[in-house]
């Protein structure tokens, strides 16, 4: 990037530039990056809130019967970790903190379109939480449907699940309202030279999942509306007796949630596409087949969702249709991982822990990506639906792959919003042994529902002990793994030995200007754009 | 005629798995060996610079496209013929009625024997229709790689064939409530011709009769549950007090058989009171051994326990079956249901055929719910509106709690327990009974 003029203000850039005092400073500030880190830590709290929950579930299943906890409090906190991790965490996880902190320098803003929606947006992610955590300790007691809130259970159940459904209604305001601004901020506020073939290939994935946010999240606004009618005036949409159906909500509710698999896993894609090239010194192989593969997902996404309903009843011309239609999804992405491949050819490779984060994402995805070509497969499917196969797949492919996104993401760009560097080898670590808890865990998990067990159970019949303890082996040392990345980054975050502009050689925008970015992120003039994002030998890295 | 060798659901299922791992191991394999190979091959230490800024190639991205595609539409293609086979039913397929309710299944047979575990005959496709009573339910046996969700209002059904005899489990799938995961039965194969001794023993008079009466229609106009519909009810018609008018006089009579095949061969004669002169006389209509059948259920049905007959005959069936057979344990076991039931023996099936003992023990243990045992007219501590309040279980709370669990629910248990509106006030009595006698 030749022409991009930077006069940092001070050594720690945009923390110095609060526009209001103290506290205010952060809760009033427009700013995208600080909107950015008010999004990071808090997903971060839920993140750590919903594997602390995880472990206990894993605990309880520790042994057959009762362990630590009754059925109905497993019921509520299974449900618990699913709306914290999918509506809390993986969905605005990437995009509301990585994408707000990075996408407007990537193209060269100063901020986002519509900075105070921006802040707007976040409110509404707060007033969902807090909604949601409000829904455990009022009413009927925690809801305990699960997260997909399936009816006629939904319907019924005496639990407060209206207001977890009014917290996940604003919590999809949040969502569209965030891919509003950033479809917005990606047409208008590119700058010059910034042409649509040199944007990163981070900006490019959420530019694909912000139009998912804004097409497809409305559909679950009016999913739990109605389910919310249901259950307060009886309105009896999904009830047989009264002429509903509950087959149609799980339409409704899926026509969302399969879409969202994409607003999860998109991202992650995009900070993998942005990390390979360059710790390998190389172009990203494919780019053009990367950003027409992304913008395929989203859209052949968007017509797949039926594949979790091959048994519910539906008709058979529908799983056909279904079925065909999710293996033709699975062809982009399987393009992506070849090109990811193809980057590290030929490339001088480093394996610093952004990379090591990236690979492990490029591995668990895969597995967790093949393992959904067995849940796509009609026949396949019936004996593997609603067992702890489907567990040990989606957290494949959410923790697995979003998870593990987001934490190279933190390794590789926290050091540019705090401008200090953690400590590398114990982030090797952590890896590793995270990587191998992780493997123990789910791998177990998926043998387990090869062998039949349903999720969902509290309590399982004996055969399935023994898997079932090794998984619950492994999610110690998965946790263990966790504690030690986060004290290692968040101890070198703060007390880090500061880094320079560009600490690992990027050749996009984000890595020409100082560390912590300054207030505007740029300096006086725009920055102009005269080669693509992994031109690394225009760049003057090679 | 299938003349085709039967390809079990398990063949049908395992096909798929084999070639889809297969693919996907290689995959697998193929990625992670490169992936390793690569970082290996090209590190930094090895080469400071890159050895060339390649960043696109066609043919080789049209390979990687192209061959994925093939490799995925074979995949699916075994997935969907595994998926048809599931759902072609053999015609041989014996055809078994499954119910599932929170949290229990309820399997009825073709001459209407029920059980709570799901017995088959070894080596004969079995084909079960499938519906829930409350919420979805999935009925899944891991062994036969079958699994179809039970939704309410719509029948579904999942068929398979257990070739070799055994015990294996079934699972409700579908995440049901509280008990979800107790909602665990088997599928109990046995040999054929024992299957053939279990269905035909102790062959169920109530269900026969109500054969018969819906084979002739009876049941179009009279009701078995008091309801009144164009005709008097058959609830309780065995012996009851009936006033009938003949001839512009009105009479009172009993009930008895003779009655009652008068009263179905030449209806015109006595009228019962109240009702419409609607019947058509079935004299001729009925052949002789049908007849029988029918005055003998008719008769059978006393007292005024709305539902007794269906639930007895479940329950007394499988409580008469010889204990050496080891076949069905029910828990409960109430008298023959050919003896004029005590209400307390109508309360005791009712609880049975509601599924109450799901999650209500008798014997004092803890389940989901609170034990029925010393329950009646005990204090306990409910949660009204958020707020504590010490009862007595006495009937108006007897009432309450059936109809309307979620508006008081006992400290310490979870607020798990589906309403049951359609629990007449008699049948809410007969559980009264019964409750009185769990000391």
């Amino acid at each position: 990037m030749s022409d991009v003029r930077t006069t940092p203000t001070s050594d720690r850039g945009f923390f110095d530039e609060g526009q209001y005092p103290g506290i205010f400073a952060w809760l009033l500030s427009t700013d995208h990056k600080r909107i950015g880190l008010l999004y990071f830590w808090c997903i971060i709290a839920f993140f750590c809130v919903g594997a602390t929950l995880g472990l206990l579930l894993r605990l309880e299943l520790f042994a057959p019967g009762e362990t630590i906890m009754s059925a109905q409090t497993y019921n509520a906190t299974f449900t618990l970790h699913g709306v914290i991790m999918i509506f809390l965490f993986i969905i605005p996880g990437i995009p509301a903190a990585f994408g707000n902190l990075i996408m407007p320098i990537q193209i060269g803003a100063r901020d986002v379109a519509f900075p105070k929606l921006n802040l707007f947006s976040w409110y509404l992610y707060i007033t969902g939480a807090i909604l949601a955590v409000t829904s455990l300790f009022t009413g009927g007691g925690p809801p305990d449907t699960g997260w997909t809130f399936y009816v006629p259970f939904s319907a019924q159940t005496s639990t407060n699940v209206s207001l977890a459904a009014v917290a996940v209604f604003i919590l999809g305001f949040s969502s569209i309202l965030t891919g509003l601004n950033f479809v917005t901020t990606i047409h208008r506020l590119r700058t010059e030279g910034m042409t649509w073939m040199r944007i990163p290939l981070f900006t490019w994935s959420l530019y694909a999942t912000a139009w998912i946010q804004i097409l497809a999240t409305p559909v679950i606004g009016i999913t739990v509306a109605l389910l919310f009618a249901e259950r307060v005036i009886g309105t009896g949409l999904f009830d047989p007796a009264q002429g509903g159906d509950p087959i149609m909500f799980q339409h409704l509710f899926w026509i969302y949630s399969h879409p969202a698999v994409y607003i999860m896993i998109l991202p992650g894609m995009g900070v993998v596409s942005d990390i390979i090239p360059v710790f390998s010194r190389k172009p990203c192989f494919g780019y053009k087949a990367i950003v027409v593969s992304s913008l395929a997902i989203a859209f052949a996404g968007s017509l797949v969702w039926a594949h979790h309903m091959y048994t519910s009843g539906m008709s058979d011309m529908a799983v056909l249709v279904f079925s065909f239609l999710t293996f033709i999804v699975a062809i982009p992405s399987a393009i992506k991982v070849f090109n990811w491949l193809a980057t590290l050819y030929e490339g001088s490779i480093l394996l610093d822990p952004p990379l090591l984060y990236a690979l492990s994402f490029i591995l668990l995805f895969t597995i967790g990506g093949l393992t959904g070509l067995v849940l796509g497969a009609a026949a396949a499917d019936v004996h593997v639906h609603d067992t702890y196969f489907v567990v040990g797949h989606f957290h494949f492919v959410m923790f697995g792959g979003t998870g593990m996104a987001f934490f190279a993401a933190m390794h590789y760009w926290l050091p540019k919003i705090y401008g200090r560097m953690y400590d590398k080898t114990i982030a090797t670590v952590a890896w590793a042994i995270m990587v191998i808890g992780f493997l123990i865990l789910y791998i177990s998990m998926k043998i387990v529902g090869m062998q039949g067990m349903p999720r969902r159970y509290y309590d399982y019949v004996p055969e399935f002990t023994s898997l079932n303890q090794l998984a619950t082996v492994g999610s110690w040392i998965l946790a263990v793994g966790l504690v030690l990345m986060f004290a290692n980054i968040f101890r070198g975050i703060f007390k880090g030995d500061p880094v320079g502009d560009n600490p690992w050689g990027g050749a996009s925008l984000e890595w020409q200007i100082p560390s912590p970015p300054p207030m505007e992120n740029f300096g006086e003039e725009d920055p102009v754009v005269t080669h693509g994002p992994y031109d690394f030998t225009k760049a003057g890295i090679l | 005629m299938n003349t085709q060798p039967l390809i079990t659901t398990t063949e049908a299922v395992d096909k798929a798995f084999y070639i889809i791992f297969g693919i996907s191991g290689v995959a697998l394999l193929g990625i992670t060996v490169a992936m390793v190979y690569l970082v290996w091959r090209y590190n930094r230490k090895r080469y400071p610079v890159p050895l060339s800024q390649k960043d696109h190639n066609v043919w080789l991205e049209i390979t990687w496209t192209v061959i994925p595609s093939i490799l995925v539409m074979v995949m699916f293609w075994y997935g969907w013929e595994g998926y048809l086979s599931l759902r072609r039913i053999p015609d041989n397929a014996i055809p078994v009625q499954g119910t599932a309710r929170m949290w229990s299944w309820l399997f009825t047979y073709e001459n209407g024997k029920t059980s709570d575990k799901l017995y088959v005959p070894v080596g004969q496709p079995v084909n079960v229709r499938l519906n829930s009573e409350d919420v979805l339910h999935s009925f899944y046996v891991p062994a036969f790689r079958v699994k179809r969700d039970c939704v309410p209002g719509m029948e579904t059904y999942a068929w398979f064939v257990a070739e070799e005899p055994g015990s294996y489990d079934l699972f409700c799938a579908e995440y049901c409530g509280v008990a979800h995961a107790d909602m665990i039965t088997t599928v109990e194969a046995i040999p054929a011709a024992e299957f053939a001794g279990w269905l035909a023993e102790k062959p169920s008079a109530t269900a026969a009769g109500k054969g018969l009466l819906q084979k002739h229609g009876c049941l179009g106009c009279h009701s078995l549950d008091g309801s009144p519909m164009v005709g008097p009810s058959f609830q309780g018609i065995g012996g009851r007090q009936v006033t009938v008018v003949a001839n512009g006089e009105s009479r009172t009579l009993v009930s008895d058989r003779d009655y009652l095949e008068k009263a179905i061969l030449d209806p015109g004669v006595e009228i019962v009171e109240g009702f419409p002169a609607a019947m058509p006389p079935y004299a001729g209509k009925i052949p002789e051994e049908d007849m029988t059948g029918i005055l003998d259920y008719l008769v059978s049905l006393t007292g005024d326990g709305s539902s007794v007959e269906e639930a007895t005959e479940d329950e007394a069936e499988e409580a008469n079956k010889p204990e050496e057979e080891g076949l069905a344990e029910e828990p409960t076991a109430p008298a023959d249901a050919e003896e004029p039931a005590s209400p307390a023996e109508r309360g005791e099936a009712l609880a049975a055929k509601n599924g109450c003992l799901g999650c209500h023990s008798v014997d004092g243990s803890k389940r989901v719910g609170p034990t029925l045992k010393g329950f009646w007219g005990s204090e306990r501590i409910v949660t009204r509106d958020g707020q504590e309040t010490t009862l007595v279980a006495d009937d108006g709370y007897l009432i309450k709690a059936l109809r309307e669990p979620s508006a008081e629910v006992l400290q310490g248990y979870p607020p798990a327990m589906p309403p049951y509106p359609g629990l007449s006030d008699e049948e809410i009595q007969d559980l009264r009974s019964w409750l009185e006698t769990l000391k």
